[in-house]
């Protein structure tokens, strides 16, 4: 009798557990991880962003960064390109000292089964050719980003660093 | 005469008393021996098959059978089939298969000669043939900031899955009327092997019921079960006196 309210206590708990939310520490569907270098020093130096925003070219808002040599920025699950405007000093109230480069990240995505609680994600290969596509805006004002290099094409987790840009 | 009339009523006592005896040694004889009594109980969980018919997404059907080997130990066994359809946040997949399950009850319960009542504990050994569709599916987004992608419709179907574990139960078997018995178990599940089909999960296994992250499961059903009477054993005068 006594194993049988063992039993039935044992289902008691497993009735508590909780698995239908998704853990925020289970790696899903990851940001591009970049990472902000000195353009005008001789070895790899890191150099920080200022008032960095970063935006849809048809969205309002965006995210801002400032102060950071390492930002994420999302990429779209649903199509094979991401178009971001990179605004230095965009994210002040000062309009005048702006200075906007418009990158397209170009890629192919994976669609991977993650658990019960988390779905699917999706991981994303930057294109062999074309990766990252720099443009300019319709109102010219030079580039601030001089340089662009993919350490890691494909993107599984943002605990590593898959593009370098020197400024 | 007179003679003749003595000697018939000594010849009609005699027989009397053969008839006495013969009629004392037939009372003896109808005092029934101890007999337990064996067969096999076959029956059908109610929880599944009730269950298809109140539940859209579910169809499935087990029919249990145990036999009695001792008086307290049964082998016991079920087979079943089942059809699920799990509709999650994120997911929506489709199992199918069979399964079967074999093992054997202990019963702690002293019944009355001929009874086969039982409250037991006991285990099984489980063995599963499905197949899995995933019917559609979510990207999970920690950073919506393009907005949470929609659902996404996939039918991708995986064959030729198996598991198998082994169950600890504990249950009781009552008889309600002449040879029916209603009873229920609970049962607690641990996964041995499972072929996970590649690329998604085995998140709902036929038999062994919902997965969770570990390797443990539960289950429960409630049967109706039919006593067939095979044959009928003396129990011996030791047996009884160490009662």
């Amino acid at each position: 009798m006594k194993k049988i309210f063992l039993l039935l206590f044992v289902f008691s708990l497993l009735g508590c557990e909780k698995d239908d939310i998704c853990d925020a520490t289970t790696p899903t569907t990851p940001r591009l991880v970049i990472e902000f270098y000195d353009f005008t020093a001789s070895t790899e130096t890191l150099k920080s962003v200022t008032n960095l925003g970063v935006i849809d070219p048809n969205f309002t808002t965006g995210i801002s960064f400032n102060g950071v040599n390492k930002i994420q920025v999302p990429l779209k699950t649903t199509e094979d390109t991401t178009t971001l405007r990179f605004i230095q000093n965009g994210s002040d109230t000062d309009a005048t000292n702006d200075n906007e480069d418009i990158l397209q990240f170009n890629y192919s995505r994976n669609e991977v089964y993650v658990s019960r609680a988390c779905g699917f994600k999706t991981l994303f290969t930057l294109n062999a050719t074309n990766p990252i596509i720099q443009i300019e805006p319709a109102v010219a004002d030079g580039a601030w980003i001089k340089n662009i290099s993919i350490v890691k094409a494909n993107l599984e987790n943002e605990n590593e660093v898959h593009v370098k840009i020197f400024f | 005469m007179k003679y003749t009339l003595k000697y018939s009523f000594s010849l009609l006592l005699l027989v009397a008393s053969f008839l006495g005896n013969a009629q004392k040694v037939k009372v003896k004889d109808s005092i029934k021996p101890k007999t337990e009594r064996y067969g096999l109980r076959v029956g059908v969980d109610l929880f599944k098959l009730t269950r298809s018919f109140y539940e859209k997404d579910y169809r499935g059907i087990e029919l249990v059978g145990d036999f009695k080997l001792t008086r307290k130990h049964y082998i016991a066994a079920e087979i079943g089939t089942e059809n699920k359809t799990v509709d999650d946040d994120r997911l929506n997949f489709t199992t199918k298969g069979t399964y079967l399950k074999a093992g054997f009850d202990f019963n702690g319960y002293e019944n009355w000669l001929g009874m086969n009542n039982m409250l037991y504990v006991g285990m099984r050994y489980g063995f599963s043939s499905f197949s899995q569709t995933l019917n559609s599916y979510t990207i999970y987004n920690p950073n919506p900031y393009f907005g949470q992608a929609p659902e996404i419709p996939s039918g991708e179907k995986f064959n030729g899955l198996t598991a198998q574990w082994v169950e600890v139960l504990a249950g009781a078997k009552a008889e309600m009327f002449k040879n029916f018995y209603v009873g229920m178990s609970v049962r607690l599940n641990y996964l041995v092997s499972n072929k996970k089909p590649d690329g998604f999960d085995n998140l709902y296994i036929p038999g062994f019921n919902r997965t969770y992250d570990g390797k443990f499961g539960v289950g429960i059903n409630y049967t109706i079960s039919y006593f067939v009477p095979i044959f009928k054993s003396e129990v011996k005068p030791k047996e009884g006196k160490k009662k």
